[in-house]
Formats: structure tokens, sequence, C-alpha cells
């Protein structure tokens, strides 16, 4: 017990420091996340969106994949675009293998479906008369669509926060594509699976706290939006 | 008085389900027409049709003399001439402003010339102090006013009430009753459905009755 409460008092101490690995596995951690929600947010919202509005045949179909897509595991996700970026892969010329853009790439892939998917739930949970509404108003089709998006636009914050939520907080695809490098891509996970292995058990705990820290505060603004 | 719609085998089907058949209707302009039927009669899915936001199965529709093509943006343009207003309408998030001025936002109207509309809307339905009030925090019957000057400040062609007087308060009855019985003397059509089992009679009064989708006896009432 004595070790946990030591490891716990040290882990404030590095926290109140700003010990610098520390604020960089933050930072690395929160910049290629927000990188990859906005991609997430640039492709999925539109994809939820078209499958919510859509009247094809192919409908359920399309809310099978993405429903398969949420769950995929993130090494795959991880495998899969090592796949694309290592040096003999289609993309290794770039270079981009254990980069943070590697990590955003990997992170867009795992939060687009999640992001299409809380999109899609806004959309079929919207007040159906909105459509008709804009319409007979005198709307077009594009319009009409803006003023949904507009009405349930925290559906959508929701969902974008859950993307960032997913990737802030996962560490296959961080590890695999980042390569888990001291002040370039280690994020705040690869650091605690890295430290805790190291025996320094208290680094790692401070990354947590922070990490579970960032976690609570992504919650309660989901809960807080979803509430509305 | 001249034609204003014309419907000509026109079909509505859900499926295997029939909601509406007419062989042949016709609708002029400046009147007022009351749709009557009893529920899943077709009437809140021909209003859809006459509002050009449900296209038909089957059949043609003509407007002022033109067929209607579904397909192209003929209908967007038709459609900015006839507004639908449901039974239980929906108000967008923020003020009744913002409500009332929507569609002539759509329309590309602004500033003074909105305003002014927005204004003599709201104060034909008895709402002008209303104007910066939060949409969603209205009653039930200031809601139907709110959507009712919404669709006036649009000075449609058509006018399509969906049960526009039921579950509001008799206050709220008597004064919608009043603008509509108005709007036809003012060029506006206006076909509404209703359950009443006295409905506006009279002059420049037509009946519309559906039973299980077609036209059982339309009925026009002649100027005396």
């Amino acid at each position: 017990m004595d070790f946990l409460v030591s490891s716990f008092a040290e882990a404030l101490r590095l926290i109140g420091s700003f010990s610098p690995d520390v604020v960089d596995a933050v930072r690395t951690s929160l910049s290629v996340a927000v990188g990859a929600t906005v991609f997430a947010a640039l492709f999925g919202v539109p994809v939820g969106l078209a499958v919510g509005l859509s009247d094809s045949r192919w409908k359920g179909f399309a809310v099978t994949v993405l429903n398969t897509l949420m769950a995929v595991p993130t090494v795959v996700v991880g495998l899969f675009v090592y796949g694309f970026l290592s040096r003999q892969g289609p993309l290794g010329a770039l270079g981009l293998l254990f980069t943070p853009t590697a990590i955003v790439i990997g992170g867009t892939l795992l939060a687009s479906p999640i992001v299409a998917n809380y999109t899609l739930a806004s959309v079929r949970g919207a007040d159906p008369r909105i459509l008709p509404t804009a319409l007979t108003l005198g709307s077009g089709r594009f319009r009409a669509v803006a003023t949904l998006v507009g009405e349930i636009r925290f559906g959508m914050f929701a969902a974008v926060i859950a993307g960032f939520g997913r990737v802030v907080a996962e560490v296959g695809v961080a590890m695999m594509l980042g390569g888990n490098i001291r002040g370039y891509t280690r994020t705040m996970t690869t650091a605690i699976a890295l430290e805790t292995s190291k025996g320094e058990f208290s680094f790692g705990m401070a990354l947590g706290i922070v990490l579970m820290t960032v976690a609570l505060i992504v919650n309660l603004f989901l809960s807080l939006l979803q509430r509305r | 008085m001249t034609e204003l719609y014309r419907l000509r085998s026109v079909t509505k089907r859900y499926g295997s389900n029939v909601a509406v058949d007419i062989d042949a209707l016709t609708i002029d302009s400046g009147r007022l027409y009351t749709l009557t039927g009893a529920n899943g009669a077709g009437k809140s899915t021909l209003l859809g049709i006459l509002a050009f936001l449900t296209p038909p199965t089957s059949g043609e529709i003509f407007y002022a003399g033109e067929r209607i093509d579904w397909k192209s943006d003929m209908v967007r343009m038709r459609r900015r001439k006839v507004t639908l207003l449901h039974q239980s309408p929906y108000l967008f998030g923020g003020t009744v402003f913002r409500n009332v001025v929507y569609g002539l936002k759509a329309r590309g109207i602004a500033g003074d010339a909105a305003l002014r509309s927005v204004d003599r809307a709201l104060e034909t339905v008895g709402l002008d102090r209303f104007r910066d009030r939060d949409a969603r925090e209205l009653s039930g019957g200031e809601a139907q006013r709110v959507a009712m000057a919404r669709a006036l400040a649009l000075g449609p062609e058509v006018l399509l009430l969906d049960e526009p007087l039921a579950n509001i308060d008799r206050e709220t009855a008597v004064l919608l009753e009043t603008v509509i019985s108005l709007l036809p003397s003012r060029g506006t059509t206006v076909i509404m459905t209703t359950h009443d089992p006295d409905p506006p009679a009279g002059r420049n009064v037509g009946s519309i009755v559906l039973e299980g989708g077609k036209v059982a006896a339309p009925r026009v009432s002649l100027p005396a």
C-alpha cells in the first residue's frame, strides 16, 4: 500500500513540477488527438449525414459497415496503416512512419467511424418535422440540410468529442505508427506503457492522472451536450 | 376564379398501402377549401402532394396550368408559392423572429423589408410583442400562432393547413379562424383539413371529402 501512496505522491509532484517528459507526452497526445479529430470530423460528419438522410436501399448495409468499423481494434488499424507507410509500402517514400503525422492518419481512421455513427444517430433522432418545415418555407435541399445540422448541432459536437476521446486514449495506433520516440511521438498512453514496464511507476501514474483528467473533462462535456 | 391545381390519376403508395388514389381533382384559386375524411383517409398525404413535398407515385399534377416535373428545379420554385402548416408545427431553436424571418431569408429578402413583413405577420396573429421571445418557451397556442405568422410573412399563393384549430385554446382558435377566413379575399387559396362537424361554409368555400384515399364527394357552395 505504501508503494501506491508514495507513487501517487511522486506522480503529483511530477505533474506539479511540469516535468519536461510529462509535458512533452501531454503536448504530443493532445496535438495528434486534435489533428485526428479535425480530419475525422471533416470526413465522419458528412458521411453520417449522407447515410442518415439517404433513402437508398443500401442504407442498412452502410450502417452495418459503419458499426463494424467502429469496433475495429486499434492494433488492426495500426497494422493496416503501417502496411501503407512502411518502407516497402505504397506510401513508404513519404517517410511518414514513426512521425506524429502517422499517428494522426491512424487516429483519423479510428475516430471517423465514431464521428459518423454519432452523427448518424443524431440525424435519426432529429425531429422528423425539421426538413419538411424548412422545405415548405422555401429552402432548397442544401439549406434545409444546413438547418437540420443547426438544429442537431449539439449531437454533432458530441460526435466530434467522442472521436477525440477515442483517439486520445488509444495506445495501439500511437505505438505502432509513432514508434514511441521520446519528445517526438511519445504520447501519454505509449509513455505509460513504456515507463511502467521499466519500473517507473510514478511517471506512468502521473501521465495516467493527466489522461484520466482529460477523459473526465471530455466526458463531462459530452454528457452536458447530450442533455441539451 | 381560375384553376390553380389540377390532379389527374394521382396515386401515392407506401409499399402495398395506397394512401391516395385520385382520378381527378380541380382546385380554384382564391378560395377556401375544407378537406375532410376519417383518420387514414389520405388527407395529410394529399396536403404533402399539394405542398410539393411528397411526389406522387403516379399521375400528373398541374399548377397554374403548368405540369409539375418532380425531378426539376421547378418543384422548388413552386414550393415557394405554397406553404404547409402542420397540426403540430416545428419551431426552430432561437427567437420568434428567427422563425418568422426564416422563409424570407430563404427567398433572399432581408433588411427593412424582412423586418416589416415579420412585424406585420406577428401583429396579424396578435404576437407583436413576442418577436424576441425564445420560440421553445411558448405555449402550444402561441407556437401555433408563430407558425401561422411564419407562413403569412411569405404571402403564399396557397396556404395548406393540417388541422390548424385542433388542440389549441379557444381564444387562439377564434383568432386563427378569423385570419384564415380573410385570406381568400386577399388572393390566398386556403386548403385546410378539419374534423370540425361545423366547418366554414357559405360563399367561396369548397369542400373536398376523402374516403380511403379517393375523392368521395367534391362539393362546392356557389355564391348565393
